[in-house]
């Protein structure tokens, strides 16, 4: 690792050095990858083009008042840019370049892989396998390894699922609960051979039910037993435990979309749309306006309220069926003056 | 004399929202709404318990995102003025009511909580974990931890390393915020696969949780059910199975008590009800209706909904307090009667479920923990460690792997729409691993950016995004934060190995991801 590093630093250090030399992008860009786009974002300000030398040998092709641009665009260049600021991509590399196969438990019965190979790892098996590389078909092979150290060859049994040419990740039915699995992703040849490209890790799925293994020091007999495990499922103590099991699934469907961390409120618009097909809904609203002095006092059915500085004032009610009277009474600031209007609102819905 | 313990677990949790980049997020009104409606509710229970002397014991899992957003200055200063807007648009509403009483009374008495949540908050130095502290250090409560950035512990198997940090980091941060180091963990989603425990003791953890399958699957047959506790094999973590009876009573939609047509309506908010131009300035500022908490309705049962009276809704709480705390010793004498011996029943919820989903709940378990107190003698309430410490001797088994998600394992967050994710979040792992690996001491520039690095990874690593992804709606947000969480943590990657760390862009992300500031990036090993 350090050597790579230092490699690097090497490399670095050689570029930096060229660029002294000759700042001609062509140059950089052959020396490295990293210092690429920086150059490459320098030409194509000042030349609009791919690289210098493109518009050097074609200068007939030059478009009207271009240089001009470049001119000026290089008048305002600052040289900032020589390490310009790297653009954080948008999206998730498509691979990593490895060999990898990850398996993992969902459930009981089901398992998910997903998988990546290597570029040169398949051109190194089109190379080995020549024309059969093309005539076999991709595989899985699912080995039950369940309590033993799996070598390749000492799986209790295994099955082979056929999968999409192009796939890269696959659910599969183990077809046994409480069992260890290993997964390798390859290639059946025409003649039957298997050829392994990644093989994945162990795991093991949890039993469907409870345990057959009892603990001596912790005995309990089979009926007692039962019937605690049914008020484990909560449906009390008769239920037998099948049947909790169904009703349990059918909770849990509920129980774990209510689990979510502040997300009721996230899906309320949306729940809302969906419960109702076609509805209305209608209200009224008073908004009760006027002007006074600034500095009177104002009361509206009795009650004071607040002036803007202008004197201005806005009130908003909910306006429910039925009459509404409404004094506004003003008082001068000297309190030598009172005006009182009234109006009067009855709504009435039909 | 008593017969049976019960044991309520609260778990809270939000993902780490935080955006200083945006004036206005939607998403961290995840955090303001959960503070108004369930932690400073139930605060308020608990102050009101204390000063009432009332003996009671609660266990509560603060996740470590969680406590970092309630102790981060800018959220607070942001929680601060959405309450401020809360207030202003509650004084508005008492005034248009006016001429209905049943809805004034309403806007009336939401104006006083929020005035209220206001003055807890700042009482509390705006840092509520101060007050759950305190409930702590009163012996009254005990919080757990959970993982650093509630990972989902059975998808991330093949990242040890990962699990490692996890768990590690989220100790470290509890004992700097609590004052002393967590006994028990919340496994997220009570995700568990037999072995963990073992990174769990390597921490210090003495007990977990799991769903009920995760005891009553484990092998040997746990004699008891899930009525006791048992030990892990190999590691004596203690493990704690979910009772389903009495967790059914509180969270089902059909006989779950939030469902009674007394109770408030969720879905009906004036953010959504009332006129626009009116409701604007309390709404994103982008014109989307949001919740703002204040809602007129009951449930009712039908789609004519009714205005929602409180006092009626309180008798009701008290009512269903009663009936959980009969069913509870009914449970218990049957079980003590059963077992020979005194059960433990373990009733596990989303804090989240108090409050902020059921209005009523914090009233709820106010009313039940006194009924405890004073009206009978069958139940005791316990916290795990008390548990462990009255009753040493349990039996030895491996727990099953299990969860209490949708359908008891992994479904909810291995499916179509999330199973993309795993192969970038084990990649950024393993490369965390050679990270660590070939950087094993540094400092200054490289040692930030490798500490940025793992913060970056966590975050990646919550399964609040799976869980989004998984349940179909405004997946956009879950999508992107996990895009640009592992994005950065590549571009990290490279400069360090490339020994060509930009230390603006740094600065800027440190500054953007600013969880856990004294994390140590070895941890991930």
């Amino acid at each position: 690792m350090t050597i790579i590093r230092r490699i690097k630093a090497k490399l670095k250090e050689m570029v930096e050095k060229n660029k002294k030399i000759s700042p001609t992008p062509k140059t950089a860009v052959t020396a490295s990858r990293k210092t690429a786009p920086a150059t490459k974002s320098i030409s194509e300000r000042i030349f609009g083009r791919k690289t210098t030398k493109q518009v050097q040998e074609r200068p007939k092709q030059e478009f009207l008042g271009e240089t001009e641009v470049s001119v000026g665009k290089a008048k305002f260049y600052t040289g900032q840019v020589v390490r310009a600021p790297r653009v954080m991509p948008q999206e998730l590399p498509y691979q990593y370049d490895r060999d990898r196969n990850i398996l993992q438990v969902r459930d009981p019965w089901w398992l998910h892989c997903y998988w990546e190979v290597r570029t040169a790892t398949w051109e190194r098996l089109k190379y080995e396998l020549k024309d059969d590389f093309y005539r076999a078909q991709k595989v899985l092979r699912v080995y039950d390894v369940t309590s033993i150290i799996f070598d390749g060859t000492n799986a209790h049994r295994f099955f082979d699922i056929q999968i999409n040419e192009h796939a890269t990740n696959w659910y599969i039915d183990s077809g046994g609960s409480g069992r260890s699995w290993c997964v390798d992703y390859g290639l059946l040849l025409p003649d039957g051979r298997f050829i392994t490209i990644v093989r994945s890790n162990t795991v093991t799925t949890p039993i469907e039910g409870p345990s057959w293994i009892t603990d001596e020091e912790w005995m309990i007999p089979e009926e007692m037993f039962a019937r605690l495990y049914g008020m484990g499922f909560g449906l009390g103590r008769s239920s037998p435990v099948g049947k909790a099991w169904q009703e349990r699934v059918r909770r849990q469907l509920y129980s774990g979309a209510m689990a979510s961390p502040g997300l009721a409120s996230m899906a309320s618009p949306v729940k809302k749309a969906k419960e109702r097909k076609f509805w209305m809904v209608v209200n009224t609203e008073l908004i009760l306006y006027g002007a006074t002095e600034p500095d009177a006092t104002v009361y509206v059915q009795d009650r004071e309220i607040k002036l803007r500085p202008d004197g201005t004032f806005s009130l908003r009610f909910a306006l429910p069926d039925g009459k509404q009277v409404i004094p506004v009474k003003g008082i001068s600031a000297d309190r030598q003056e009172e005006r009182v209007i009234t109006p009067i609102v009855t709504r009435e819905t039909k | 004399m008593h017969k049976g313990y019960l044991c309520l677990v609260l778990h809270g949790h939000l993902p780490f929202v935080r955006h200083p980049e945006h004036e206005d997020f939607l998403e961290e009104d995840w955090l303001y709404e959960a503070i108004t409606e369930t932690y400073i509710p139930l605060i308020l229970v608990f102050e009101k318990l204390l000063h009432d002397k009332v003996d009671f014991r609660l266990t509560m899992s603060l996740s470590p995102t969680l406590m970092s957003m309630l102790m981060d200055g800018l959220l607070q200063e942001r929680y601060s003025k959405h309450i401020s807007r809360l207030i202003e648009l509650a004084h508005k509403e008492v005034e248009r009511t006016r001429w209905q009483h049943e809805f004034q009374s309403l806007a009336i008495s939401y104006l006083n909580n929020f005035c209220l949540a206001r003055d807890t908050f700042e009482k509390y130095g705006r840092n509520l974990i101060n007050a759950f502290r305190s409930f702590q250090d009163a012996g009254k409560i005990e919080i757990i931890t959970c993982a650093a950035t509630h990972g989902y512990f059975p998808l991330m198997d093949v990242c040890r390393s990962s699990l490692r940090a996890q768990v590690k980091v989220a100790v470290a941060h509890y004992e700097k915020a609590l004052g002393r180091k967590p006994a028990g963990i919340w496994l997220p989603e009570c995700g568990y696969v037999p072995g963990h425990d073992e990174i769990l003791r390597e921490s210090g953890i003495r007990y977990f949780i799991t769903d009920s399958h995760g005891v009553l699957h484990g092998t040997p047959r746990p004699k008891y059910g899930v009525f006791a506790p048992v030990y892990c094999k190999g590691t004596g973590v203690a493990c704690f199975g979910r009772d389903l009876e009495s967790s059914k009573q509180v969270w089902s939609s059909i006989e779950g008590y939030p469902g009674d047509y007394f109770y408030r309506e969720f879905y009906r908010d004036i953010g959504f009800d009332l006129d626009y131009e009116y409701i604007k300035p309390y709404i994103h500022p982008d014109g989307v209706r949001i919740n703002t908490g204040i809602k007129y309705y009951r449930i009712t049962g039908s789609e004519d909904k009714q205005p929602y009276n409180p006092h009626i809704a309180r008798d009701k709480a008290a009512a269903h307090a009663g009936n959980f705390m009969f069913n509870r010793e009914k449970q218990v004498e049957y079980l003590f009667d059963f077992m020979k011996k005194k059960p433990m029943i373990l009733s596990p919820y989303d804090a989240e479920l108090f409050g902020h989903w059921w209005y009523e709940g914090p009233s709820w378990l106010d009313f039940l923990i006194r009924k405890i107190a004073f009206d009978q003698k069958t139940i005791r309430m316990i916290t795990p460690s008390e548990y462990l410490y009255e009753n040493p001797r349990n039996q030895v088994i491996t727990p099953s792997l299990s969860s209490w998600g949708w359908k008891g394992y992994s479904e909810m967050w291995l499916q179509g729409a999330n199973d993309w994710i795993y192969r970038h979040l084990h990649e950024t792992s393993f490369k965390m691993n050679e990270l660590v690996k070939s950087f094993s001491n540094t400092d200054g520039l490289a040692r930030r950016a490798l500490n940025q690095a793992l913060r970056e990874l966590l975050l990646a690593q919550s399964s609040d995004w799976a869980f989004i992804m998984g349940t179909g709606t405004h997946i956009s947000y879950a999508v992107k934060r996990t895009k640009d969480h592992i994005l950065r943590f590549l571009r990290l990657y490279e400069d360090i190995n490339g020994n060509s760390i930009d230390q603006e862009w740094l600065s800027d992300i440190e500054n953007k991801d600013n969880i856990f500031p004294d994390i140590d990036y070895r941890v991930h090993q």
